[in-house]
């Protein structure tokens, strides 16, 4: 059995919050305010808040339709927000050449002109930005025996993924937003994939933005989390301080009052015999009969959408977690 | 941002560029022909030698001549295969958010994009229409019927305009469609009743035209290649004589409305000094756009053509650059 706990709340982050282990002046690649976008009737994001500081390698996670793709859009410049402001490499998000330069955005579709070999991309590229390292990107597709004269739609998945992350990497954007890269790959290319990514990041020191809605996907290379749910940010922060922050209390089944009273409750399951916590800490616990024990990100990341799925779906998950 | 459009288009471009060629060269070859034949037609003429009939003239070219006429649907051509596509196919394809996310702004990709397109369509509609302008000019000079439609779509400058409209329709069906077929559906449907619309209901007002009576027995004839718009008899009462199909006319009159002294010059018997003492009080009257309206005419339909390519212009800019995609 599980009961369902409303936690309020915008999106934490480590910048401008007391206590928290970086400095506040760390410098800030995007910061949020309330951003929110309706198409028609449809709501696709609302009052997103969220701060997400330079360097870092950020997991965009949420279910399908949890407004992740209308997030990275309205960060590009591709979209205009509803409500709210968004502040990207210290500006607005809108047309201008030197805004652009600085983002590299790789659409989930991942569009390339079908006909053009990668090598046309390259040449394109090159008379399209300011910056353009062409040669990084027939390294690295060489280095990959993807052929730079073939037409792309000739090529695999696997591979034309590859050509575009190269050709938006050439860019040497400050921040890179990259929609579900991963999502249409095999595991082999999965995993190529986040590999160069994570190399080209240690180089170059970009910010990166990247969605799933496989937590799985990304645990390796991220280091911040932004989790939305039905248009709504649900937790958002550096992945090692949320993962301190929050902990799985084991105890016997008994009044749990005095532990939510301090402390913030984000998921209850109870069985006959004991109960489950799993807790945003604000402060140390002292109730002996709770065993304290890490939560991992994913048991993390699926108690935050737990407690806004619907009730079936939220039953599924506490049978899950009593097993 | 040019580069990459060529790129893109190269094989449209030159696919254009080899018909255009192709189409020249018949019509050099042949034009050359047609203008030796009327300047040698003209010249005995001219030396008592003996007009030949000019209808003669043109018969050996009579392919070459249906090809000119078709050039009235040449125009939408660009419309059809370069306009409907250009965003559509891009916007179908997802690979507008691989050029939106260069460092060129949307506006710049559209201008360049547009602007190159519309330069295609004008180069397009210009040398075709030079070259049928320039084929014609004996056939216009015999006919004389450059100002009659169907002959004044495809010369001078209106085809320019056509072409540039034709492509401007394209290209805004595609924005905001966002789809090739329904795209090109929409250019090939909006341009003919565009164009039909215009030419039959809108062309004949540019100018009022110049109404002009005459004596039914000596006739008139406009100066030039004018335009009739109508023309008819006015019976001794000021009524406009009706004019039915398959009966026999003298002067413009119908049988049936000639006075009675004249009823046996209908048979080709020449008329009795009563009968034409009679057709004296009819009227003949003509009404037309006179010859040297030409180009007047040619600049209001240009004008019409460009300022509807502009309008579409900016829809395609408010379609790509104002609504979120």
């Amino acid at each position: 059995m599980m009961t369902r706990q409303e936690v309020p709340g915008p999106c934490r982050s480590s910048v401008g919050v007391p206590g928290a282990s970086t400095g506040a002046a760390e410098p800030v690649a995007i910061q949020t305010s309330g951003l929110s976008k309706r198409y028609g009737k449809v709501t696709a994001l609302t009052d997103c808040t969220v701060t997400v500081p330079e360097g870092r390698i950020s997991a965009l996670i949420g279910p399908n339709g949890a407004g992740k793709t209308t997030l990275l859009r309205l960060l590009a410049g591709l979209a205009r927000p509803t409500a709210g402001q968004a502040s990207v490499n210290g500006t607005t998000p809108r047309q201008v050449p030197a805004f652009l330069a600085d983002i590299g955005f790789l659409a989930q579709e991942i569009p390339l002109y079908r006909r053009l070999s990668a090598e046309d991309h390259i040449r394109a590229c090159g008379h399209l930005n300011p910056r353009w390292d062409a040669a990084s990107v027939r390294d690295r597709l060489n280095a990959l025996n993807i052929p730079l004269d073939r037409a792309v739609g000739k090529l695999s998945g696997g591979q034309r993924a590859q050509v575009a992350l190269a050709l938006t990497l050439a860019k040497q954007p400050r921040l890179l937003l990259l929609d579900e890269p991963v999502a249409a790959l095999d595991p082999l290319a999965r995993r190529n994939f986040l590999g160069v990514l994570a190399d080209a990041v240690a180089a170059n020191g970009m910010t990166v933005v990247l969605s799933s809605h496989l937590v799985a996907d990304l645990e390796r290379v991220c280091d911040h989390l932004i989790m939305l749910a039905s248009s709504r940010v649900q937790l958002c922060g550096d992945i090692d301080e949320l993962l301190t922050e929050h902990q799985m209390l084991v105890g016997p089944r008994k009044d749990t009052t005095a532990i939510e009273r301090r402390h913030r409750v984000v998921q209850v399951t109870r069985t006959p015999r004991q109960t489950t916590l799993l807790v945003r800490l604000n402060g140390p616990v002292i109730d002996p009969a709770f065993e304290a024990s890490d939560v991992s990100l994913e048991e993390l990341v699926l108690a935050y959408m737990g407690q806004d799925a619907p009730p079936a779906l939220a039953h599924l998950t506490a049978i899950g977690e009593d097993q | 941002m040019t580069w990459l459009v060529w790129r893109q288009h190269r094989i449209q471009f030159c696919l254009g560029a080899a018909l255009l060629a192709a189409f020249a060269a018949l019509i050099v070859i042949t034009g050359v022909q047609v203008a030796d034949q009327y300047h040698a037609a003209q010249a005995a003429c001219a030396a008592g030698t003996g007009c030949s009939h000019p209808a003669g003239l043109f018969l050996g070219s009579r392919v070459v001549g249906f090809l000119v006429i078709s050039t009235l649907g040449a125009p939408v051509l660009v419309g059809l295969f370069w306009g409907a596509p250009l965003l559509a196919a891009e916007f179908e394809a997802g690979t507008t958010q691989f050029a939106w996310m260069q460092s060129v702004t949307r506006r710049r990709w559209l201008t360049v994009k547009v602007g190159w397109m519309l330069l295609a369509a004008a180069v397009w509609g210009g040398v075709i229409s030079i070259l049928v302008t320039w084929w014609s000019g004996p056939d216009n000079a015999q006919q004389l019927d450059a100002f009659k439609p169907g002959r004044f779509d495809i010369m001078g400058l209106v085809p320019v305009a056509y072409s540039l409209f034709a492509m401007a329709l394209g290209i805004a069906a595609g924005a905001l469609l966002r789809r090739t077929l329904p795209a090109i559906a929409v250019t090939l449907a909006g341009f003919i009743a565009v164009r039909a619309l215009i030419a039959l209901l809108l062309r004949p007002h540019y100018l009022s035209t110049v109404t002009t009576f005459y004596n039914v027995v000596r006739g008139y004839t406009p100066a030039g290649a004018y335009w009739q718009t109508a023309q008819g008899v006015l019976s001794p009462d000021g009524r406009p004589v009706p004019q039915p199909n398959n009966v026999p006319y003298l002067y413009g009159i119908p049988q049936n409305a000639l006075p009675a002294s004249c009823a046996r010059a209908v048979n080709g018997t020449s008329p009795t000094p009563s009968c034409l003492q009679a057709l004296a009080h009819y009227r003949g009257f003509i009404s037309y756009q006179p010859a040297d309206r030409y180009w007047a005419f040619q600049g209001i339909e240009t004008g019409i053509f460009l300022a509807l390519a502009a309008a579409l212009i900016a829809l395609t800019a408010w379609a790509v650059l104002r609504r979120d995609v």
